[in-house]
């Protein structure tokens, strides 16, 4: 039992990793990007295929780039005057091409590169050393989003065009160029996720999708809004998800992102003024 | 049971704020009434209460009798009160002939499925709609815009068609929510005219308006409302000899001067 | 029936004619129009829901896929004819739309996006694990092919029949008080309600519709390819469809059908078919970049430029051109 809660958590951390890009979006901007688990995928990708420390560098570089150009696309439609649900098809775009490339490079091998070869015993329990670095990554980059959030004048920015875009664009506040700056948050976000998962469990060009559905199901689990709920939103749902695994069949497991997604949508828990739509 | 649009003692509460506070309304057929009061003083509420947008906690809303609150909205505008808004809400991209037809779909007789396989039937109603339409848009002198798109309008034709739209329904109660409300002089006259022609016809009018020379003009009643509660009800001359009312809705600057005029 | 007032099922007629002709005498190029008429059905179902009701549904490749499993279940296991389930391809999809609609369609585009794209997730799943009556991974092997329409030639008729007929269906709807309805509640639902219109029904109604035409695409599906698997119809199915709805003109009844015929033929001609992503996904960048209305939006605009011959009144808005589907 306690077994489950742990590699839970260890999986969770780093579903929280891809759920903060996605709340930090939809505050500033009210989109979703859907190319955040192909950020994941490419850059597990083309680490795979530098060596050493600078493949970890050339896969967050990659997951950049690529998230620049989403961010190139979603300026673009911006300025024609987009609505939300042109930006998110789009980016679904970006993510079936991303996803396309993976293949045709890489074809269909699964990514993984295990750190460590020994488990570590701790009061009994085996743990993948490799989980602990994850979860100490995760939480580093919670807090320090959190401290960029809330201690910096690009923080209040970002904070000011999440609550009003509107009077932060009166107010001199490029809001477009801090939206673009979050999706480019989002990729080194999503590129970073991906090298942990690399490392950990292992991914494949099929994977994006799915990357992307857990990191938008972790974030609004308990409120889209905040960032710092979005790390606690992917460690419950690792622990579900490990506690599932565990006790039931593993159809269940793989139906709990999904079941998550669709029900906390049906509850309408999810910052109703904005994402409802409607004003009446 | 009387022939009459009526909102009685209706109350309604947003976050603790007392928005409606036991208000009352009546419209009956051929008349025009006003509804007046400041921002904030439950205007739009009492339009929404009535015409099903809100369900209101307490009271009554009667059309010709039969209690239809908390019904919703669309079943209200089926029961013959159709309603206009303050922002016109159209789609900039459509005709005047297309919102003329949009207004008729209460009239719907046909099932979407006669409609989806194309039976005589459906095909029939729809240029029955198309004749309609038309006379809606010939009455209110809008054949020549008929093929024009929405966006291209001024603000005042605009406003027209939404009223327009309203009428097409065959609404035997006509709500509108500020209609002159950035319409030039010309522009409120017509409106006016129109609007008295309606009332002609026996179509109920409940006018939610700022501009006060415009419902001394065309209303028979005026409803006051302050802070949710009905402060008055009258004749427009009996409001503006009201010293309350004047306090509260005309305010200071037209107090000085109405009561210059009255001495 | 077909008279002046149905232009797309006009055009429609003359396109499956002439790709009924152009093809029967290449068994490949038979294949590709059966396959490729197959998709513009599911994606025109597709087209229907979110470029007529504003609804973005991720989950159309799942509704063709249990009208699939549907029929290869009733004609494998229970033995009826491919005629008879059709019956449950149409119904079995239209209901569970029905169902779901329920739940999803007071929600933004952006919000029944994601919760149509988690139902389809979780019916694949549920296909790829109940053993007992989807086969599982497997699948299920042995369906039938249409009695009558064995031969690929005559399959190839009955598959754009079937697109002919969904596009009549689906313009009729248009030229009816019911299309303009779905049209005010894309555009405003506050204002379909003022306007009478009841909207939950009518969008739940509209969204079963559009589930039927997918069904009849997994059951045409099912009888050509006669074996069905979780891989055959999917969430990829979904996302490809919907793209090549909105690159063809999700606004225009031909649309998807234009955009699945480009995409899905131009498809065939790239040297790799892993680089299949890539060219939708690019393409479909590239539509909402440079033409927001699709292709046929596109043309449209290109062509009442030159009907109109006007000195230079630029438009400011591109798409102002008038639909022809919503024209009186």
């Amino acid at each position: 039992m306690i077994e489950y809660v742990i590699r839970g958590l260890i999986n969770g951390a780093v579903y929280g990793i891809l759920a903060l890009p996605m709340s930090l979006l939809f505050a500033t901007a009210g989109t979703v990007d859907f190319a955040i688990g192909a950020y994941a995928l490419i850059a597990a990708a083309v680490a795979t295929s530098v060596a050493g420390t600078l493949g970890l560098v050339a896969g967050v570089l990659s997951a950049l780039l690529a998230s620049a150009v989403m961010a190139g696309i979603f300026a673009l439609l911006k300025r024609s005057g987009e609505e939300g649900i042109r930006v998110a098809l789009a980016s679904f775009g970006l993510s079936v091409a991303i996803a396309s490339i993976v293949l045709l490079i890489w074809g269909t091998q699964p990514f993984v590169r295990p750190t460590f070869s020994r488990m570590l015993e701790i009061g009994g329990l085996r743990i993948n050393p490799q989980g602990l670095i994850n979860v100490a990554i995760s939480v580093g980059l919670v807090a320090l989003t959190y401290y960029l959030l809330r201690a910096t004048s690009l923080g209040r920015m970002m904070r000011a065009a999440a609550a009003n875009p509107v009077g932060a664009e009166l107010a001199a506040i490029p809001v477009l160029g801090v939206q673009c700056g979050t999706i480019l948050a989002g990729g080194l976000l999503g590129g970073l996720a991906g090298l942990l998962i690399l490392h950990s469990a292992g991914l494949d060009f099929t994977a994006s999708l799915s990357l992307t559905f857990i990191g938008f199901a972790a974030a609004i689990i308990f409120g889209i809004q905040t960032p710092l709920r979005s790390l606690f939103g992917g460690l419950a749902m690792g622990v579900v998800e490990a506690l599932s695994a565990g006790f039931t069949s593993g159809m269940v497991t793989s139906m709990i992102p999904s079941a998550f997604m669709l029900v906390v949508l049906m509850t309408g828990l999810l910052g109703s003024n904005r994402f409802a739509g409607d004003r009446p | 049971m009387s022939a009459a649009l009526q909102a009685f003692d209706v109350s309604i509460s947003f976050g603790g704020v007392q928005a409606l506070d036991r208000a009352s309304v009546e419209v009956t057929p051929g008349r025009v009434v006003g509804l007046i009061g400041r921002n904030g003083s439950g205007k739009s509420t009492l339009f929404n209460c009535v015409t099903g947008f809100l369900k209101p906690a307490t009271g009554r809303v009667l059309i010709d009798g039969r209690d239809v609150a908390g019904e919703a909205p669309h079943r209200i505008v089926r029961a013959g009160v159709a309603r206009t808004f303050q922002t016109p809400r159209v789609d900039l991209k459509t005709t005047v002939r297309q919102a003329v037809l949009c207004g008729l779909f209460p009239t719907v007789k046909r099932s979407l499925m006669s409609a989806l396989f194309g039976l005589a039937g459906a095909r029939a109603e729809e240029r029955e709609l198309q004749r309609r339409a038309e006379a809606v848009m010939r009455e209110l002198d809008m054949m020549p815009l008929a093929d024009i798109e929405i966006g291209k309008l001024s603000m005042g034709r605009v406003r027209m068609v939404e009223v327009a739209r309203a009428i097409a329904a065959n609404a035997t109660y006509l709500l509108l929510d500020e209609p002159a409300a950035g319409l030039s002089r010309a522009e409120q006259e017509v409106l006016a005219r129109e609007i008295r022609k309606l009332a002609g016809r026996g179509i109920g009018v409940l006018l939610v308006e700022h501009n006060f020379s415009l419902i001394r003009l065309l209303c028979d009643r005026v409803t006051v409302l302050d802070a949710g509660r009905v402060l008055f009800e009258g004749t427009p001359a009996e409001v503006e000899c009201d010293a309350q009312v004047l306090q509260v809705y005309l305010g200071a600057a037209a107090e000085t001067s109405a009561i210059g005029g009255e001495a | 029936m077909i008279g002046k007032r149905r232009p797309n099922t006009l055009v429609m007629l003359a396109l499956a004619a002439a790709s009924c002709a152009v093809t029967s005498s290449n068994p490949v190029w038979l294949d590709i129009s059966i396959l490729t008429g197959i998709l513009s059905l599911i994606s025109l179902s597709a087209g229907l829901s979110y470029g007529q009701a504003g609804i973005l549904s991720m989950a159309q490749g799942v509704f063709a896929a249990i009208g699939a499993y549907a029929s290869a279940i009733a004609t494998t296991r229970f033995g009826l004819s491919p005629f008879a389930a059709l019956v449950f391809a149409l119904a079995l999809p239209a209901l569970m739309a029905w169902s779901v609609a329920r739940a999803v369609t007071w929600m933004a585009p952006l919000a029944t996006a994601l919760a149509t794209l988690a139902l389809g997730t979780l019916v694949e799943i549920v296909a790829r694990n109940w053993d007992d009556v989807t086969g599982g991974y497997i699948g299920i092997s042995g369906v039938p092919p249409i009695p009558g329409f064995e031969k690929p030639v005559v399959f190839n008729i009955l598959v754009w029949g079937f697109v002919c007929v969904a596009v009549l269906l689906y313009e009729n709807l248009m030229d009816s008080a019911w299309g303009r309805a779905l049209n005010i509640i894309r555009h405003d639902r506050t204002r379909a309600i003022a306007d009478g219109v009841a909207v939950a029904p009518l969008l739940s109604a509209m969204l079963a519709f559009s589930a039927a035409m997918a069904g009849a695409g997994g059951w045409l599906y099912v009888h050509y390819i006669t074996y069905m698997s979780p891989q055959s119809l999917d969430t990829q199915t979904s996302i490809s469809v919907l793209l090549m709805a909105v690159v063809g003109g999700a606004d225009f009844i031909l649309g998807p059908v234009i955009g699945t015929l480009l995409l899905n033929m131009l498809g065939k001609l790239l040297p790799a078919q892993e680089a299949q992503g890539l060219f939708y996904g690019g393409a479909l960048i590239v539509i909402l970049l440079v033409a927001r209305d699709g292709l046929l939006g596109r043309i449209g605009y290109l062509l009442s430029l030159l009907r109109r011959k006007e000195p230079a009144e630029p438009k400011p808005v591109p798409s102002a051109v008038t639909a022809p589907e919503v024209a009186p």
